[in-house]
């Protein structure tokens, strides 16, 4: 879908839903829309455009800009069409020779105070002003530049994305406006008036204002005054496709505008149904990384991780791999080898991996980073929904009367969720907040939180029991849902249990260290405000009870019937853009594509048919066990596809052990990132600019990945499998990657609908998605559960082994920042890095002070595993005994510290909880310098490899 | 078979058994513990767990050594 450069149309003011329809003319040309609509809108509608300034269809109508002016039959004066709405039988005029006098009018006051530098400025070709200029048939003004006005106003270059040229704005509050309703965060406002009125971020630069870089003011701005610095650099775009961003979870839709080969601009897609053109400072401006000097663009083998790399061809690095491969297999048998897929991959690659293992491999020792992040979501979901996946859309939340966001920070982590969810609150929905640390949402620019439940950290499923338990003893539960949707027996069960008093607020606050009256008043909102929506995230997986957590969850979403609507439901806001589709695309060790059990011989014979080759019945290793055994010598070959396991998995020391431990490691991925220093073989990884497929976000939404420029290493990732998989003897004959996903979908039951065809048809589609919902599914278990009746599973509270003590009196519990992503392996080689150069420790002042601690002194972090030094940053984010950091930098070894604490059901690590102690000290921790020390080592033995080639 | 693991497995064992309620009902959490263990381990690591269990079996709780009993019970039973 490639097409050449052109705006996307806008409509100039928002649609409206409505049941009733208005008939009207305009022009001569009649037509009908829904109730409520603008008189602007229904003309574009028509293909009318009205000249306008002020308007934009991202934004409400504001009638400022007084050029939208019409002339109605029977009506006096020149109403602004995008403030006006239809009435029936309304006839409209939108070009009068008044209309005319009156629109060059007020354009001349414009340009009286505009740089005419048409020729010379960067949206020359891209400006509303200059088409609205030309639309009026300006010929002329009349008043001079003679006068006061703001052509010598100063720009502000400060933010490393954008360019703020006041010099060229005509207040039209386009991004004052885009700030507020669409992002939500308030930065921007119009200081002065009259005359004097400018855009103001707060009295600051734009890099010091509370401005988050989302962008939206810069699509909104209908002149030069806020435009890309690409865009500056490079000019305007000549082509675009459609495609969709590979950071977060939430799966934005994405025109990248091209020059040649070149991106020069992401801007967020309006018909995206994710985002519906929203996006963040990641998905909009971080994409440089895809073209950054580290990018490894030919594959390497070395014999030893001690030895200089060696630059070699496509064949000889894929037959070097295959030949150490069936050597290791040939030694120390069929399982002593695995892989790991990537869920930064499309969901034809991940597909392809997990093929190798099981057909190529003979084994099911395949994993993925669902591992150390949702597989807890999978686990809990299926057992009591029946699925392992979210139940909504995400456009669902504007139908919510109370939300419960739990373990999860939307405003950093899922930016574009979190700026829809803001709106609703704006809108009068009720917000309750469980976790450990006050996120933006608590208390942020028009939104207050009803309730924090600020939960001790690993008490997640104390407290989740607690809310059950008033809701059920308070009879505030669904009697009717429960008895018609759900299973008599477990709910007898789990009933039993919940109604014990040892499971009241009261009898469990010394676990939670919530006040049980705001939690009793927290559980009585959910149940009672309407329809009720939990959003959850890590804070709630990754933990040694996360899986019962999710049950949990589910839990209370049946006991108060909130599923099977819109509005309400079990949201896992997922992290890596694919890593739903991986974990639906068969990654597991147990699980074979669509979540079904490697013992289910139907299910394998199906695969065996297609693949021919016999399939192992048994589960394979999860990630923890093949380092367990590889430490242990029985696991000897690993390829690790696009994933770092070195720096994302917990005890660093752990992992670097067994990878050092390894007899070879073949490492697919676009930089030398910490696994690749310990590997033997290295292939070159395509970013998502260099490849088609698909990936899946957290609502179950499958989307396109389109190709905009050619892999720089010249093989996309899913050709780097198959030369390997071809290496290994296992046949892959595929051309192109829609050839995979029919494959996938002739196999996999919940995918039996999708196609490439459908997918360009619809611009995307929420598995399920076959005869039975041929366009797909937004909402899951409408009439039942996918397992038939719900399952109630008792969630008993086990509190985690690692709790605070003397030796270590501290909790650290980790997370995310927006400017940064996961390891930083992208966003540490953008701009980014402007926000965000160093993880930091946030400490309360109580345990600062206590320690001697000041705000950027060097701490040392010591739990049972390891030790790491952070930079102290005093907050009163974190409460007294909790401290937290974020993991975005390799040196800072976050997970230096984290332990092999992990989930019961899934193996997930224990990230949000560690028992440390920390210390004032002057220099970085034993590890820190080790790692500095390799790293810089590993770094020379690629110089020396470049110099060789 | 090593003790890194080894030990692993033998807290991960005790720490399914414990969340499928050993404390309240020891028979149904090592049925339910098997179970898991048949459908998320591998053959080896349930080979493992099991010749630990045949050598004293240390530190596994009450539920997992049951379900481990029970197991050779039933392999002697097929052998006899």
């Amino acid at each position: 879908m490639l097409h050449y450069y052109e705006p996307e149309q806008d409509y100039g003011t928002p649609p409206v839903e409505s049941s009733e329809s208005v008939s009207l003319s305009i022009d001569g040309v009649t037509l009908a829309v829904p109730a409520g609509t603008s008189v602007m809108r229904a003309a574009a509608l028509a293909g009318i455009k009205v000249p306008r300034l002020c308007a934009t269809d991202s934004l409400e109508a504001f009638g400022s800009c007084r050029l939208c002016l019409v002339e109605i039959d029977g009506r006096k004066g020149y109403p602004a069409s995008c403030t006006t709405p239809v009435e029936d039988g309304m006839a409209v005029r939108t070009q009068t020779p008044e209309l005319a006098k009156l629109r060059r009018g007020v354009m001349e006051l414009y340009i009286s105070d505009h740089p005419l530098d048409c020729l010379t400025c960067p949206t020359n070709g891209d400006c509303e002003l200059q088409d609205t200029a030309g639309e009026v048939g300006l010929r002329e003004v009349r008043y001079g530049f003679d006068g006061a006005n703001h052509l010598a106003a100063e720009k502000d270059q400060s933010n490393p994305y954008f360019t703020f040229d006041p010099a060229k704005c005509i207040v039209c509050s386009r991004c004052v406006r885009a700030c507020e309703e669409t992002q939500g965060t308030f930065a921007l406002t119009i200081e002065g008036r009259g005359f004097d009125s400018r855009v103001s971020a707060g009295g600051v630069d734009f890099l010091d204002s509370e401005c988050v870089s989302c962008g939206a003011c810069v699509s909104a701005c209908p002149t030069a005054t806020l435009t890309e610095n690409s865009i500056i650099e490079q000019g305007i775009p000549e082509h675009s496709v459609i495609t969709t961003c590979a950071y977060c979870g939430v799966g934005c839709g994405f025109r990248a505008e091209v020059k040649g080969e070149q991106v020069v601009r992401m801007t967020p897609w309006k018909a995206g149904k994710a985002n519906e053109g929203h996006a963040c400072v990641k998905g909009r401006f971080a994409f440089g990384y895809a073209t950054h000097p580290d990018r490894i663009t030919a594959p390497m083998i070395r014999e030893h991780i001690d030895e200089p790399w060696r630059r070699v061809s496509w064949d000889e690095a894929v037959n070097f791999a295959a030949d150490k491969f069936r050597a290791i297999q040939a030694k120390y048998g069929r399982n002593s080898i695995g892989a790991i897929s990537s869920s930064r991959c499309t969901n034809e690659e991940v597909y392809l991996v997990q093929k190798l293992v099981r057909a190529g491999f003979g084994n099911n020792n395949v994993d993925t980073c669902a591992r150390v992040c949702h597989s807890p979501t999978g686990f809990g979901l299926k057992t009591t929904l029946g699925e392992s996946a979210g139940t909504q859309a995400f456009a669902s939340v504007e139908k919510t009367d109370v939300a419960i966001i739990m373990g999860a920070n939307p405003t950093e982590a899922h930016p574009v969720f979190g700026s829809r969810l803001k709106q609703r609150l704006r809108q009068g929905a009720r917000l309750i907040v469980i976790d450990p640390r006050r996120i933006e949402l608590v208390n942020a620019p028009h939104i207050r939180a009803d309730y924090h439940l600020p939960v001790n950290p690993g008490a997640n499923v104390a407290v989740l029991n607690a809310m059950a338990h008033v809701i059920l003893t308070e009879n505030l539960h669904d009697v009717e849902f429960i008895e018609s949707r759900c299973e008599k027996t477990p709910f007898e069960e789990w009933k039993a249990f919940i109604a014990d008093p040892a499971q009241s607020p009261e009898a469990l606050q010394q676990a939670t260290g919530v006040d049980p009256v705001l939690l009793r008043e927290a559980a009585r909102l959910y149940a009672t405000a309407g329809n009720g929506a939990i959003y959850y995230g890590l804070g709630v997986t990754e933990h040694s009870q996360g899986s019962t957590a999710v049950m949990g969850i589910a839990n209370l979403a049946m006991l108060t019937g909130n599923l099977g609507r819109e509005g309400v439901g079990v949201n896992p806001m997922r992290g890596q853009n694919n890593v739903q589709g991986s974990c639906d695309m068969g990654s597991f060790p147990h699980e074979l594509p669509g979540y079904r059990h490697v013992s289910d011989a139907a299910t394998r014979a199906l695969f065996e048919s297609a693949w021919q080759v016999e399939l192992d019945p048994e589960p394979g290793m999860r990630i923890p066990n093949m380092f367990d055994a590889a430490v242990d010598g029985e696991f000897r070959g690993l390829y690790c596809q696009g994933e770092d396991v070195a720096q994302s998995d917990p005890n660093t020391q752990h992992i670097e052990a067994a990878l050092g431990a390894l007899d070879c490691l073949v490492v697919q991925d676009i930089f030398l990132n910490e696994t690749a220093k310990f590997a033997h073989v290295f292939l070159p990884g395509a970013s998502f600019l260099e490849k088609d497929g698909t990936f899946i976000n957290a609502e179950r939404r499958i989307s396109r990945v389109r190709k905009v420029m050619t892999p720089l290493a010249g093989k996309a990732d899913w050709e780097a499998t198959i030369a390997f998989a071809r290496a290994l003897g296992c046949a892959m004959d595929y051309g192109h990657p829609a050839e995979i996903m029919d494959e996938i979908a002739r196999l996999t039951p919940t995918f039996e609908g999708v196609s490439y065809a459908l997918l360009d048809e619809l611009g995307s589609i929420q598995w399920p998605c076959n005869e039975r919902a041929p366009r797909g599914t937004p909402t899951m278990h409408v009439n039942a559960f996918v397992r038939g009746e719900g399952y109630f599973a008792v969630t008993e509270y086990v509190p985690t082994d690692e709790r605070a003590n003397r030796r270590f009196p501290l909790l650290l519990t980790t997370g995310r920042i927006l400017s940064q992503y996961n390891v930083g392996a992208q966003t540490r080689r953008t701009p980014n890095s402007t926000w965000h150069e160093q993880d930091v420790l946030e400490i309360h002042h109580h345990d600062a002070q206590e320690r001697g601690i000041n705000d950027g002194d060097w701490v040392g972090i010591q739990s049972r595993v390891g030790t790491t030094v952070l930079r102290a940053k005093i907050s009163d984010r974190v409460r007294p005994g909790v401290i937290y950091t974020t993991f975005h930098h390799p040196v800072s070894g976050a997970n230096v510290v984290t332990t092999d604490s992990s989930d019961w059901a899934t193996n997930c690590p224990e990230y949000k909880v560690t028992a440390v102690q920390a210390t004032r000290v002057s220099e970085p921790s034993a590890w820190q310098a080790r790692q500095q020390q390799f790293d810089q080592r590993q770094r020379q033995l690629l110089v020396e490899a470049t110099m060789d080639a | 078979m090593t003790g890194q693991q080894i030990d692993h497995l033998v807290t991960m064992a005790n720490q399914i058994a414990l969340n499928f309620g050993e404390q309240r009902n020891l028979n149904e959490a090592a049925r339910r513990t098997a179970e898991h263990l048949q459908k998320f381990w591998t053959p080896a690591m349930r080979q493992q767990l099991a010749a630990y269990a045949q050598a004293g079996g240390d530190g596994l709780s009450p539920a997992v050594s049951l379900l481990l009993e029970q197991q050779r019970s039933h392999e002697r039973s097929i052998h006899s």
